[in-house]
């Protein structure tokens, strides 16, 4: 990977594709930003991409059936934009292969945090860029559901995590009985270095706690490493 | 009494047929009726009368002619019952018979037999001694007493010349007893067969019309709807195909709604996106972070509208929720931007709910207490077969009479829509509208040590 990651923009809306594309620049990407999906075929041919961000509604064929064009030819990662907040619309998309999705009107600044993460995903991950949508990881009477991104317990009830918290579980269970640093941990969930007295980590590890374990306060599932950092204590199967 | 009838009265169609059909029977049975006993009777008139006013006339003659009444020879039939006397049989107690009597007259004044006068009287057996009667009769009169005396008899009586009377003794032909059972069986018998036949032709309509009417009730939305089968005669047939018809019309027409409401929502998000990526690129942090505050607040009252709208087709399925964690979540989202909001230790907690529509409610809720009361304090108690989420503010509350008012849609407690407090006053009405869509309910209430207290309750369902 180059310095500057190349990102793929498709979206047919002007307005949101020239802005979005020149902020993307400013910020160190380089960008090639088209309006269909014919183009975006193209130039996923012609050029080496690391990750596409693409409108899920674009007339002529939509974003969806382009997702699953890339996801069956290659590893890139992709980064859906829904006008539409109805769920089935979020976990059809991630059933598609795409790695996250975003709900317009998003913060750029969001949209950058969260493609950071999949390229820092993408690169420590090495050929395994992403679990592949269909994967789920069962571990102390827990599933996770990589493609719905839903953690369901025993009884089938679904308890809800946030994007931080889903992602900081993902990197536990796909390296059980590892210990990973506060800055790995950071690193692979958030995309940015930590700051000395960053506690967005142990937050997010005390709320996941209060969610997965029998008793949050004495901790058996996800162990605090002294010194080190954090670490997944159980078996998990990949199903 | 109007009470008691009103409480008889059947409610629905083949009750009140059938009770009318049953009435309109009674009265035709019992118009029937008495013009066959009218019939009947004067049968018996003309049965009875006219031999006896025949033999009166054959008696009056030999009488006048000397003859003896008794033990003559001749046609004895003739003469039974034939008294002449110095008086009239018929005593003022008896019946009087006077149809008879005048037939009587009116015959013996065609046949020319002068009388002074005609009497004529029904009597029991009792009060009627005969002469000359047979043997065979009498002897059964005496083995049978009661026979004899219950029997009507009809007497006759003329007055030939003044003192003298010619009276006419005969039997009256006993009823027979079985006549009103066999008019009582063939009403029976009528009924039957017309009931029969109403019931089964209104049953014919009832059915589809009932099962209309469950289809109607029922209609929640256009797909849960099923067709109503068309059965029946022609015109509920129609009435069921117009239903169909309508059902399916109604079915498109919330396709089309939806249809819309997507297309307003992308149509709207696309121009949001699009200011906020250029808001991103403004010198002025601070001017940057108002305008993107105020895109996040438009974005999310369109999303109240088309979660509005779109309540009563969820798109969602139900799901086991742990509401503990659902909670978290809100509420961390609101601290992270900042807010005092605060949620109560419980223990787990599962729920069957729409997650993303109860979250949706529930933001709004804590929302309402982060704008209106400064802060939220949130917590979990287990109430009334259900979870009861408790939103506590420590603002000034709400005057009682305002609260009801409070989840119309776009009502606000001040009068100015002013958007220096935010909100279209859309949250509420879509809270309420999601805790009823999941059999709950949503109240406010002022909290007697001040401030508003929000209850979403949420009946518990499949829980663990």
């Amino acid at each position: 990977m180059s310095d500057r990651p190349h990102l793929l923009l498709v979206d047919d809306e002007r307005s949101i594709r020239e802005p979005l594309a020149a902020y993307l620049q400013k910020n160190g990407f380089r960008v090639t930003a088209v309006g269909d999906a014919a183009t975006a075929r193209l130039r996923l041919a012609g050029y080496a991409i690391d990750l596409v961000v693409l409108d899920i509604m674009m007339p002529g064929e939509d974003g969806l059936s382009l997702c699953r064009h890339i996801r069956e030819s290659g590893e890139i990662p992709v980064i859906l934009l829904t006008a539409r907040s109805e769920e089935t619309d979020r976990i059809v998309g991630l059933e598609m292969g795409a790695d996250d999705y975003v709900l317009k009107p998003f913060s750029p600044r969001e949209l950058i945090a969260r493609i950071k993460v999949i390229l820092r995903r993408a690169g420590n991950g090495g050929a395994r860029l992403r679990p592949p949508e269909s994967e789920s990881y069962a571990f102390a009477g827990w599933v996770l559901k990589a493609g719905e991104r839903t953690l369901v317990d025993s009884d089938g009830v679904s308890v809800p995590l946030s994007t931080g918290e889903y992602n900081l579980l993902l990197a536990l269970v796909s390296r059980p009985n590892q210990v990973l640093s506060r800055d790995q941990l950071l690193d692979i969930t958030q995309g940015r270095e930590a700051n000395p007295f960053d506690r967005a980590i142990d937050n997010q590890i005390s709320r996941l706690r209060r969610k997965v374990e029998p008793d949050h306060r004495n901790p058996t599932l996800i162990k605090t490493v002294w010194g080190g950092g954090y670490t997944l204590a159980a078996d998990v199967t990949r199903m | 009494m109007v009470k008691l009838l009103d409480k008889l009265w059947p409610r629905n169609m083949s009750g009140q047929i059938a009770l009318l059909v049953g009435i309109a029977l009674l009265v035709a049975q019992s118009i029937n009726f008495g013009l066959l006993v009218r019939a009947r009777d004067r049968q018996e008139l003309i049965q009875v009368a006219a031999p006896a006013i025949a033999r009166l006339a054959d008696a009056i003659e030999r009488d006048a002619a000397g003859a003896p009444m008794l033990r003559e020879r001749g046609p004895w039939l003739l003469r039974r019952g034939v008294v002449v006397e110095g008086k009239s049989r018929v005593t003022p107690g008896m019946p009087r018979r006077e149809d008879i009597a005048e037939r009587a007259r009116v015959a013996l004044h065609d046949l020319r037999v002068p009388v002074l006068r005609v009497e004529a009287a029904q009597a029991a057996g009792s009060a009627v001694r005969l002469p000359g009667h047979d043997r065979i009769a009498q002897l059964r009169d005496t083995i049978d007493p009661e026979r004899r005396n219950n029997r009507p008899y009809l007497i006759v009586a003329a007055e030939v010349s003044p003192g003298r009377w010619v009276n006419l003794i005969t039997r009256l032909p006993s009823r027979d007893p079985r006549f009103l059972g066999w008019l009582f069986l063939q009403t029976m018998i009528l009924y039957f067969v017309v009931l029969a036949a109403v019931l089964w032709s209104v049953r014919r309509v009832a059915r589809p019309l009932r099962e209309l009417t469950g289809a109607v009730e029922g209609f929640r939305s256009a797909e849960s709807a099923a067709l109503v089968p068309e059965s029946g005669p022609s015109d509920v047939r129609r009435l069921v195909s117009a239903y169909n018809g309508m059902r399916t019309r109604i079915a498109g027409l919330l396709d089309e709604k939806d249809r819309m409401l997507g297309a307003i929502g992308h149509d709207l998000r696309t121009p949001l996106a699009s200011l906020r990526v250029r808001a991103e690129g403004m010198e002025d942090e601070a001017e940057r972070d108002r305008m993107a505050a105020t895109i996040e607040e438009m974005n999310r009252t369109l999303d109240d509208i088309l979660s509005l709208a779109r309540l009563g087709r969820p798109s969602e399925p139900e799901t086991r929720v742990d509401l503990s964690a659902l909670l978290d979540q809100v509420v961390d989202d609101f601290q992270a931007l900042g807010n005092t909001v605060s949620l109560a230790d419980m223990p787990r907690t599962t729920v069957t709910i729409r997650p993303t529509l109860v979250t949706r409610a529930l933001r709004n809720l804590i929302d309402n207490a982060v704008k209106y009361g400064g802060s939220a304090e949130v917590s979990v108690a287990q109430a009334d077969k259900g979870v009861a989420v408790l939103i506590d503010d420590n603002g000034p509350g709400i005057p009682e009479d305002k609260i009801e008012a409070m989840f119309e849609p776009f009502a606000r407690l001040e009068q100015s829509r002013s958007r220096e407090t935010g909100g279209t006053g859309l949250g509420l009405a879509l809270a309420k509208a999601i805790a009823l869509q999941h059999g709950g309910r949503l109240t406010l209430a002022n909290r007697p040590e001040g401030g508003l207290r929000a209850t979403l309750w949420l009946p518990a369902r499949g829980q663990a």
